[in-house]
């Protein structure tokens, strides 16, 4: 009986216009935002190229001088976008493009986006990942918002309980058709983004798996909306009714949730300032952290231990450059301090994503939203493991330029050399982004956001098909 | 044994208690000013109401509107279950036996309700497989042909057709069924003359097959033309039962409206 639902549903939805049409226009939709995103991902991808070899040939045909001071010139360092990205940008509008990597100091991304957006864009951004996670949801509820209130508005309902319908067939069988026919529909453009993208970033197996799993997440979240949208055309005895409660559940889900998320997350778990940031990892590199003492007790202990170390009585006597390895230790402690406030602000970061979910309550949009950005290796978790990847850099290339600094100087003199050859010895940043593995890790509590609504779905579809009468 | 029974049928909506949040304000109101509150009366939409009907029988109910008709083939339906009393098919309580019931019973509603972007064959195909029916396309079409739809109209989609068009359909689902009661709810309503005779001509060539009809109509002319006996309903109690051969036209005609006007 479910085939003959399933098979009839398919055919039905195929052959109302309505599908035709709004499925042609949202291809054009976003075929357009797809290839507006595929070039700009393009082009930066390319400017990050370009501008990465600049800096490097800058960096190693630096004159000869001394290795600190070339190290302060910094090297700056980029985070490679996935093919994906081009589908979904996620946080990329709003962090910065570039690391700036120096002596002494972390740093955020410079260079957001959003900062050279036009007027237009702040009234919202429109983009592919708009149309999928925003648009199509809408298309589903035109589709189905009448889908049973219909059938009982046109006495076909009566018709089948005549039959001895099981009405658990009928809903289960018309979701079944329904996405049946709208993955059919949906496949043309399916078919070019990945034609697309694959023409043009050349897809990795991992990017391949990380679009596989994209596609399987988001036919997860239109299956959760049709479900619903069944089950409110089979409660509420009217088309009406079920049309305007469908598009006030989209507009909770979409736009409603995720802000009253962000707000509630804001509230319950704020990020200091900028200010009030950097002035207390000075304040802890300055007075210490836990009893080390303050920045010139530490490096009074620092000395008399390297005194000791090398038997001599002054830093003068030192065989091996005193200012660098004291730089070295008070960089050392710096960086410790500066790991800390990071990560309670990368920690604070992700509570905050997590407590967003709250907005989760008025829909599966917000899940979908923080899903598809991870599995596009554009949220906050990949862009930490990049940071932690630059920060491990930072630390090879200033502690190389130390030791040359360090090795090349005697006691408290300032005269170490570097040169070309030296500056090219410095190994590129090679950055290897973490797999889908890491990014479904990342992704447990969406997944486990997103599961808990289809299951409540298609248990509010279930109990619609008992209560439902001609 | 009566392919169709009704014993003792008694329906009764309960709705003295129900009222609604208007209705509340309306009656606060009301008592403040010392007027009589608007209370929902308790009805019977059916009132100990018996008969039965054998093999190739055909018995019309008809009766003016909210009489009960279309309750008491609501009921074979399990749309509605009685408050007292029970209807059988073969012997078999529709309630307790639903499901085998369903499985001998052909039901066309006034309109029959189809889908519009399916063809005759393809709604046809449709609905006996809901009935656990498997059929052919070529048979689909041989029953809509003997049922009287035209063989180009087969693979039209049904947004196109007549109301007799589709009353072609819903006969042929009851064929393909093969069911032993067939249930009409106003079936000729809204039919030309042409078609409604056409229609009773096929309802009456069913019955002649063996099938047991029951059919709720307003139309006496039709009624008297298909039925063995005719059944006036009044307020959900069947109040009179005539021989259709022998009753004469005008007669009922005549009885029909004195019940309706309250004169019987």
């Amino acid at each position: 009986m479910i085939g003959a639902i399933v098979h009839k549903e398919f055919f039905s939805t195929l052959r109302d216009g309505r599908l035709l049409i709004l499925g042609c226009s949202l291809l054009v939709i976003f075929v357009g935002f797809l290839l507006s995103s595929t070039l700009q991902t393009q082009q930066l991808r390319a400017e990050k190229l370009s501008v990465g070899s600049t800096a490097k040939q800058q960096w190693d045909t630096q004159s000869v001088k001394n290795p600190h001071a070339a190290a302060h010139y910094g090297i700056y360092v980029f985070k490679p976008d996935t093919a994906v990205a081009a589908l979904d940008p996620g946080l990329r509008p709003f962090i910065g493009q570039s690391l700036w990597l120096e002596p002494h100091k972390r740093n955020f991304e410079r260079f957001n986006p959003s900062a050279d957006e036009t007027l237009a864009h702040r009234f919202g951004q429109m983009t592919t990942s708009f149309v999928l996670y925003a648009l199509l949801p809408l298309l589903i509820v035109a589709l189905t918002f009448n889908t049973i209130s219909q059938e009982r508005e046109r006495g076909t309902l009566r018709m089948l309980h005549s039959l001895g319908l099981n009405t658990q067939a009928l809903v289960f069988g018309k979701l079944v058709g329904l996405l049946a026919a709208f993955s059919l529909v949906l496949s043309p453009a399916l078919l070019l983004a990945f034609l697309l993208l694959q023409e043009s970033f050349n897809l990795s197996t991992d990017e391949g798996l990380r679009l596989g799993l994209l596609l399987l997440s988001f036919l997860l979240y239109y299956a959760i909306f049709a479900a619903l949208a069944i089950a409110a055309s089979a409660y509420f005895k009217t088309s009406r009714v079920t049309l305007f409660f469908l598009l006030a559940f989209w507009l909770g889900s979409v736009f409603i949730g995720p802000r009253l998320g962000a707000v509630l997350a804001q509230a319950w778990s704020p990020n200091p300032s900028a200010e009030v940031f950097w002035a207390a990892i000075k304040q802890d590199i300055d007075l210490g952290l836990n009893g080390d003492g303050n920045h010139e007790q530490r490096n009074k202990a620092f000395e008399a231990q390297l005194l000791a170390q090398y038997h001599v009585n002054s830093k003068d006597e030192l065989p091996v450059g005193f200012v660098s390895l004291n730089r070295q230790f008070n960089d050392h402690y710096s960086s410790r301090v500066h790991a800390l406030h990071f990560d309670r602000l990368r920690d604070n970061f992700m509570r905050q994503q997590h407590l967003t979910l709250i907005g989760s309550s008025l829909g599966p949009s917000l899940a979908m939203r923080s899903l598809s950005m991870t599995l596009a290796g554009m949220d906050l978790a990949h862009q930490r493991h990049f940071e932690d990847a630059a920060e491990e850099y930072r630390h090879y290339f200033i502690n190389l330029t130390e030791d040359w600094d360090r090795e090349r100087s005697h006691g408290t003199e300032r005269n170490a050399k570097g040169e070309s050859n030296d500056w090219r010895s410095v190994k590129d940043f090679s950055y290897s982004p973490p797999d889908s593995l890491f990014a479904l890790q990342q992704a447990q509590l969406d997944l486990v956001v997103l599961t808990a609504w289809l299951l409540a779905a298609l248990l509010l579809l279930s109990l619609s098909a008992k209560r439902l009468t001609p | 044994m009566p392919i169709i029974e009704v014993n003792h049928v008694t329906k009764e909506y309960q709705l003295g208690h129900i009222t609604s949040l208007k209705e509340n304000v309306v009656n606060s109101y009301r008592r403040l000013v010392g007027k009589p509150i608007h209370k929902r009366e308790d009805f019977k939409a059916l009132d100990d109401v018996s008969f039965s009907i054998e093999q190739g029988e055909v018995v019309g109910i008809i009766g003016h509107n909210g009489a009960g008709k279309s309750t008491t083939i609501s009921t074979f339906l399990t749309f509605n279950r009685p408050t007292s009393g029970e209807v059988l098919i073969e012997g078999l309580s529709a309630h307790e036996h639903s499901a085998i019931v369903r499985a001998k019973i052909a039901y066309l509603p006034e309109n029959v309700a189809l889908y519009e972007l399916m063809t005759g064959v393809e709604n046809l195909t449709f609905f006996c497989t809901l009935a656990d029916i498997n059929i052919s396309t070529e048979l689909a079409r041989q029953l809509l042909t003997d049922s009287g739809l035209q063989a180009d109209a087969h693979v039209k989609r049904v947004g196109s057709y007549s109301k007799g068009m589709r009353q072609k359909v819903g006969l042929a689902i009851a064929t393909a069924k093969n069911a032993k009661a067939m249930l009409l709810d106003e079936p000729t309503s809204g039919l030309d003359p042409s078609a409604a005779n056409d229609f009773a001509g096929r309802i009456r060539a069913a019955a002649d097959l063996g099938m047991a009809v029951l059919m709720a109509t307003h139309d006496l002319f039709n009624a008297k033309q298909v039925a063995d006996r005719i059944g006036i309903m009044k307020q959900g109690r069947l109040v009179e039962e005539f021989d259709a051969k022998t009753v004469q036209h005008d007669e009922l005609e005549h009885k029909y409206l004195a019940h309706a006007r309250g004169l019987a």
